[in-house]
């Protein structure tokens, strides 16, 4: 049985819809929520959810493919490859190198020193330790009402 | 396959002397949902009543589906639909009453189809028109394009007017007749970019009268940035221009760009400028069109373009 999926696109965050939809899949890989053998919602679900145009959750579900993350199986749909989970690691660096890029041009913008940064992300990074339930990894979508 | 939607250097100039469409060129691909997106004014309305054969172009040429519609027999013509800024229906009938009328003349009449938009968007169906609310006039003008079930679907600033659940509702109609797989192909103008983010597949952007750019949209997300170059000294240089920028502007120190930037590396040159700080910015449509069209001078579109082959051209004549 496919686990419920939140999935949510942001007109305002100029990224890519697709790419939106790629990060949001991997993320719930990354986090267990989907697991190797899970079935993804079909193309015209998804694209109704969410609002958005088919051929977009086609293109994100290729590059999902393409990156290994996604099978599709022949008349029966796409699914979570057995080896996805190892790719996030990789994908989970590289998300977080765009956050981390984004949080450097803001703090040179705010002309912050580099301790002062450093301290700031620890500590955000302990409230939210403290916060996390601890058998819990935060699904970072998994809290939006996404769809409808 | 040809193009659903092609348009070679048309033209339209009103008695007034006012030239509403000037070398305007478009080519939509069957099942491609396209966005025109341009200020008040750029000529978005006349451009959609020509493609529709309303008004009759002064020259170049226009054709739907494979021929102009000014001239078209009734059967070619009801394949495209078309719903204006201020549709004007009979206002006097109900939908009902609507629907079995328009139904006559269309081969293609799917009155179940009316009902469920009448449904879906809380339309009631026999009560006269004029007594709906501006919205929900809109509504229902846009249920019976869509029952029509068009091959091409004309839509100028569709969701004008309506509130933002009749909005998503409108948008998920709209991704319903592309879910169902025959290919309509739509073109819209509309200026709600961020509807345009999920729902179109090429934007232009219209400016006096023709398109001035025109993309991918998931291609301008991906390449598209703002980019700002800070020099350390009161003027940036005056010769100094940002690789693969399309607008440009100078003040003091700071040189900001509207700039597609396909790779970062492209920027490696300017990172290396001793003293210089490089800010790249993602752009959502709507910050792309407001770059796009910031000062100086609105009126002369031709001025605001950078040649990025001509390392000299000043960022900003002095003004």
């Amino acid at each position: 049985m496919a686990p419920k999926l939140h999935l949510q696109i942001d007109d305002r965050s100029g990224v890519p819809v697709y790419r939106q939809m790629m990060d949001q899949f991997i993320y719930y890989v990354a986090g267990g929520t989907l697991r190797p053998g899970d079935q993804i919602p079909s193309i015209r679900e998804l694209a109704a959810a969410l609002g958005v145009n088919p051929t977009t959750v086609v293109k994100a579900y290729t590059e999902l493919e393409r990156a290994g993350f996604v099978e599709k199986r022949h008349g029966k749909g796409a699914f979570i490859a057995a080896n996805a989970q190892a790719l996030t690691t990789a994908e989970q660096e590289d998300a977080l190198r765009r956050a981390a890029k984004q949080l450097a041009v803001e703090a040179t913008q705010l002309h912050m020193s580099t301790p002062k940064v450093i301290d700031v992300v620890r500590e955000e990074l302990g409230a939210l330790s403290n916060d996390r339930a601890a058998d819990e990894a935060p699904v970072k979508f998994a809290v939006m009402n996404g769809g409808r | 396959m040809g193009p659903a939607i092609h348009a070679r250097r048309l033209r339209k100039t009103f008695r007034t002397g006012a030239v509403a469409v000037n070398g305007f060129d478009l080519q939509v691909l069957p099942g491609e949902v396209y966005g025109l997106i341009g200020r008040n004014g750029a000529g978005k309305t006349t451009a959609l009543k020509l493609l529709m054969g309303l008004l009759r172009p002064d020259a170049g040429e226009v054709r739907v589906l494979g021929r102009s519609l000014w001239d078209a027999p009734r059967g070619h013509r009801q394949r495209v639909a078309y719903v204006s800024q201020g549709q004007q229906v009979p206002d006097w009938m109900s939908l009902t009453d609507l629907g079995r009328y328009t139904g006559h003349f269309y081969e293609n009449w799917d009155s179940a189809l009316l009902k469920e938009h009448a449904v879906r968007w809380e339309l009631p169906m026999d009560v006269p028109i004029a007594r709906l609310s501006g919205g929900n006039q809109r509504l229902a003008a846009l249920a019976l394009a869509m029952a029509s079930r068009p091959e091409v679907l004309l839509l100028d600033e569709p969701a004008a007017g309506l509130d933002p659940i009749a909005r998503r509702e409108l948008n998920s109609c709209l991704i319903d007749v592309l879910l169902r797989g025959d290919g309509c192909t739509i073109l819209l103008s509309t200026h709600l970019l961020g509807d345009l983010e999920r729902l179109a597949t090429q934007v232009g952007i219209m400016d006096h009268g023709r398109i001035v750019a025109e993309g991918a949209v998931e291609d301008w997300q991906r390449t598209m940035r703002r980019v700002q170059v800070v020099f350390a000294e009161e003027e940036a240089p005056r010769d100094f221009t940002i690789p693969g920028a399309l607008k440009s502007q100078t003040l003091g120190p700071v040189v900001t760009a509207l700039a597609r930037i396909a790779d970062d590396a492209q920027l490696a040159g300017v990172r290396a400028l001793p003293g210089v700080r490089v800010n790249v910015f993602t752009l959502t449509l709507e910050e792309l069109f407001v770059d796009w069209f910031r000062e100086p001078s609105a009126e002369r579109p031709e001025d605001r373009q950078v040649d990025p082959s001509q390392p000299g051209f000043p960022a900003r004549a002095a003004s």
